[in-house]
């Protein structure tokens, strides 16, 4: 018994020594060893969490003292070589620091832990001396806590080799919440402030390269002299030459990295490390082809049906605009079919979309009050509106008007005058309107100044003139106003 | 009361022992079905009113489509596609290298590189290269989109039309204009949802599958509409029928359908009845729509069109009446830009220059006219052929022929887009040094395809109807967005 016990020691002595002297370059000796550590480390785990269990049985029954007393001498034994292969495998790099550095104390803690459990339980079964009390709750207390570290060491070992959130990933959002833990659905999730004006850089790639290549290449390490923590050093590169050349991923080191077979030992990260996710991958690939922009915004960007698809998955929906971005409830049904019973054809502009494209091809549904009152019950909801080549007038723009996200306007071949412009003047999202074959003249346009959105005005056969054209792109210059000066009759030549 | 008789017997027979076992088995399959999918509402919307406006995938650019046909396969290279290193080679041998492994429709042996028959200029700003057959497309090509290395998989004018169409070269897809109202329904319930106009003297040679339904219920399928005569064939009512007898006649034909549907609830029971129904209200509306006459002379000087007449003008001029309505899908075919050479009518020193003649001015002003009325912002124009033609001279007599022409070319040849969504003024793709192969940018029909159905609002991929065991789509497994060519 005793000699196990000195063999033990010594066995602990040497440990320590190499906790100290363990670093430097990892060479294919030290990785070949270093790799039996995910084996290696369930002896320990087993051997001391059966050891505690049968103390428990042998609290009760008793009669295993000399088994556990074995048991807690072979997991001691294990804990050493499972902590120094350990040991080798961190000469590699590239964990996340902060968990590494807690999972190797928690490791060497499991190797104390048991040698002291050991010599505990030696003196109480060999009984050199009867135990005291303190040395009995001190046996037990110390079992107890050695479980319990196992237990974290193993947790933060499975994060270092699977990625954080490895245990969480799937976990019932019931026992989520009770951890303090986000629902799984906005797990991934993309928690942008305002997304149409957050770079794509900050927004997709830098994260990337944070969870997947800055603990090697980054502040604390600098691997092959790259770090990959800022646009400016993506592309003054390392050793390699620069990582990231702009609009040609297929000369980019980095990507060519990725791609790398795995078994390559240019393959990055190394194998053994979380690697990147093919979405991730692509995405990385779609910015460095884009420009490498490190300010390009989210809406600026081009964003492929590949990217959009991951985008998707990252909860990053679409990058919405204008009235897409505002949050509309959809209309209730007994509202649009207010409209539809008058004969008015009344669709959402897409699925699970809360604006309709409102059309009135009936010239006799279009013009009562009761359908200026259907209109009034979906002032957020009615995005374009056609009432083009119908008999409706000015007495129908007041309702039009208080549609506040109106888009799209066909008033063309109606009896709309100058008039009835004035109510327009509110529709601020307003992109589109169609006012040929009104009578409408110049000082109508007045009204339209306002319309901040107005991209394209449609002018042919009213009263408008160039000169009001041109007053009203002087206050909206990004208007196209369209007169329809190309009536007269074609004078080209032809030829045969 | 002899209807209701018939319709009675007709009954009695249908319902046998075995129609009812299936009915039990298939109707609690269905019901299963249905709750699972959770989309019953909208397929039961569609049931009620299979027309009725329905919104797409996602909010769309444009809201109708003109499609162009050029039938027959216009020859890009003396049209768009400007190859000045084709102009010397002109009357070469072709090298071995260009025919290993090709297949043409008509050539045979080792023939001749021909030139470009056209002179070609830069126009607008875009300076896009148009030929001096175009003389007024030329002036608004800043307007539309090209896609110059457009490629399709058939040489033969039927399946390679039946692919532009339906998606497939074989008989027994719906059609575009098919898929596109069984996806949206119409805005305009007074007019077919889906008309289809020919000029040009033939039919479309896959015949009137180009814009049929295919497994699509019948009432998606293109209506034919003439621009001489009776616009719709056996719309007027008989002679001595007033009109409100017609009316009830229908609702008492239609009464009968409705209760054969609740028993045995086929939806073709349910088109015959939309059908009848919207014959009735076309009895007016149609035939106003399709009176060009009621257009003012400065438009018909426009367009260069001829009340009266069947000219493909005629038809750009319908055209844009029907958009202008709210026609979801109008189909134009041309027939004639089969420029083999053979003979005067189909020579690019022949018959071809007549084509060009005849659509030139009308394109240009459809493209003008939609513009200046704001159609232009939701209507898409797509114009094109079902391929393209060969660099090579056919020349399939071997003699002298004072008529020269191209054979059938899958691999390269123009197409262009304007409207709703497109980025005007762009030109995507591009073909080698003398048009025989596109070097990048090559966009398939199923492009094309995929394309039009996004500008629509539809996710090509998510665009399926059941049929025979599995989801059909326009696209089957192909097809890619030209993002490119999208504002």
């Amino acid at each position: 018994m005793k000699k196990s016990a000195i063999a033990l020691l010594a066995g602990l002595l040497v440990f320590l020594l190499l906790l100290i002297t363990v670093g430097g370059r990892a060479s294919d000796a030290d990785l070949f060893l270093g790799r039996l550590h995910p084996a290696l480390v369930h002896l320990p785990i087993g051997i001391l969490l059966v050891a505690a269990l049968l103390e428990v049985w042998n609290w009760r029954a008793g009669g295993f003292d000399r088994a556990v007393l074995a048991l807690l001498y072979c997991g001691a034994w294990s804990a050493f070589l499972a902590a120094a292969a350990g040991l080798y495998l961190a000469k590699g790099g590239g964990y996340d620091p902060a968990t590494f550095s807690w999972h190797k104390r928690l490791g060497v803690l499991v190797a104390l832990g048991a040698t002291g459990a050991y010599m505990l339980k030696l003196q109480a079964v060999a009984g050199l001396r009867p135990s005291t009390l303190l040395q009995k709750r001190g046996y037990l207390y110390s079992l107890a806590g050695l479980v319990l570290v196992i237990g974290l060491t193993g947790h933060l070992g499975a994060e270092l080799t699977h990625g954080s959130g490895y245990l969480t990933r799937y976990m019932p959002d019931g026992i989520r919440t009770l951890v303090g833990l986000p629902k799984k659905e906005d797990l991934g999730r993309l928690q942008l402030a305002n997304p149409a004006e957050t770079p794509v850089y900050a927004a997709l790639v830098e994260p990337i390269l944070e969870r997947r290549c800055v603990s090697c290449h980054g502040d604390r390490a600098a691997r092959g002299g790259l770090r990959l923590d800022s646009p400016e050093a993506l592309f003054e590169g390392g050793d390699a030459g620069p990582a990231v050349v702009a609009g040609r991923s297929e000369e980019s080191e980095l990507i060519y990295r990725i791609w790398l077979p795995l078994a390559s030992s240019e393959h990055m990260p190394p194998e053994g490390r979380p690697q990147l996710t093919v979405a991730e991958a692509e995405i990385l690939r779609w910015w460095i082809d884009g420009g490498a922009s490190p300010d390009e915004t989210l809406p600026d960007a081009d964003i492929t049906p590949v990217v959009q698809s991951i985008l998707d998955g990252y909860g990053l929906d679409e990058i919405r605009t204008g009235i897409f971005a505002l949050d509309v409830s959809m209309p209730s049904e007994a509202d649009v079919a207010a409209l539809t019973e008058l004969g008015v054809s009344a669709v959402p502009l897409a699925e699970n979309e809360p604006f309709l494209q409102v059309r009135c091809t009936d010239l006799a549904a279009c013009s009562g009050d009761a359908f200026r009152e259907a209109l009034r019950r979906l002032p957020d909801n009615i995005a374009w509106l056609d009432l083009g080549r119908t008999d409706v007038g000015d007495e129908v723009l007041p309702a039009v008007g208080s549609l506040r996200h109106l888009t799209r306007l066909h008033l063309q071949q109606t009896g709309v005058t100058d008039a009835g412009l004035e109510h327009l003047s509110n529709l601020e999202y307003l992109e589109y309107l169609n006012l040929y074959g009104t009578g409408v003249t110049d000082s109508g346009l007045t009204h339209l100044e306002g319309l901040s959105s107005l991209r394209s005005l449609y002018l042919w056969q009213s009263q408008a003139t160039e000169a009001g054209a041109e007053a009203l792109n002087a206050a909206l210059p990004d208007v196209e106003i369209n007169l329809g000066l190309e009536l007269a009759p074609d004078t080209t030549q032809t030829e045969e | 009361m002899k209807l209701v008789h018939e319709a009675r017997h007709a009954h009695l027979q249908h319902v046998t022992r075995r129609h009812f076992l299936r009915t039990c088995g298939v109707g609690m399959g269905a019901m299963a079905f249905g709750a699972l999918g959770g989309g019953a509402s909208l397929a039961s919307a569609r049931e009620a009113d299979p027309l009725a406006a329905r919104p797409p995938h996602f909010a769309p650019r444009a809201k109708r489509v003109i499609f162009l046909h050029m039938a027959g396969g216009p020859s890009s290279l003396e049209l768009f596609d400007y190859k000045p290193a084709l102009a010397q080679l002109d009357g070469q041998q072709c090298p071995d290298s260009l025919l290993e492994g090709k297949r043409f429709a008509f050539i045979r042996g080792v023939p001749k590189m021909l030139g470009p028959q056209a002179t070609f200029r830069q126009h607008g700003e875009s300076g896009a290269w148009v030929s001096n057959h175009f003389p007024h497309f030329s002036r608004v090509v800043d307007r539309v989109a090209f896609l110059k290395a457009m490629h399709t998989d058939e040489f033969n004018h039927a399946p390679a039309q039946l692919l532009v169409h339906s998606g497939s070269p074989r008989l027994g897809r719906p059609s575009m204009g098919s898929w596109v109202t069984y996806g949206l329904g119409t805005e305009n319930e007074n007019l077919p949802a889906f008309v289809v106009l020919l000029s040009g003297g033939v039919a479309p040679d896959a015949g009137a599958s180009v814009y049929g339904s295919g497994f699509l219920p019948t009432i998606y399928q293109g209506v034919q509409c003439r621009s001489k005569g009776d616009p719709v064939l056996f719309l007027s009512d008989p002679d001595g029928l007033p009109r409100d007898l017609r009316r009830r006649s229908i609702e008492a034909i239609n009464a009968i359908n409705e209760e054969q549907h609740r028993d045995v609830g086929d939806p073709e029971i349910l088109t015959r009845i939309a059908q009848y129904e919207m014959a009735f209200r076309m009895q007016t509306s149609v035939p106003e729509a399709m009176d060009i006459a009621r257009e003012p002379p400065y438009i018909h000087a426009m367009y260069g069109t001829e009340p009266g007449q069947t000219s493909f003008a005629n038809n750009c001029l319908l055209a844009r009446r029907l958009v202008e309505r709210g026609v979801r899908f109008v189909q134009l075919f041309h027939w004639g830009w089969d420029s083999h050479g053979a003979g005067e009518s189909e020579a690019l020193n022949g018959g071809f220059l007549h084509r060009c003649l005849e659509t030139d001015r009308a394109v240009a002003a459809l493209l003008r006219d939609l513009g200046q009325r704001g159609l232009m912002d939701d209507t898409l124009v797509i114009w094109g052929g079902e391929f393209g033609r060969t660099p090579m001279l056919e020349n399939r007599s071997g003699s002298d022929n004072p008529f020269v022409g191209r054979d059938h070319h899958s691999d390269a040849y123009t197409m262009w887009m304007a409207g709703g969504g497109i980025r005007s003024g762009t030109t995507h793709g591009e073909t080698d040094e003398i048009g025989y192969q596109g070097i990048s940018g090559r966009t398939h029909v199923h492009d094309l395809q995929a394309t039009i159905l996004y500008l629509l609002g539809f996710d090509h991929e998510q665009l399926t109807y059941p049929f025979q065991g599995r989801d059909f789509r326009l696209t089957d497994v192909h097809g890619h967005v030209v993002h490119e060519v999208i504002a």
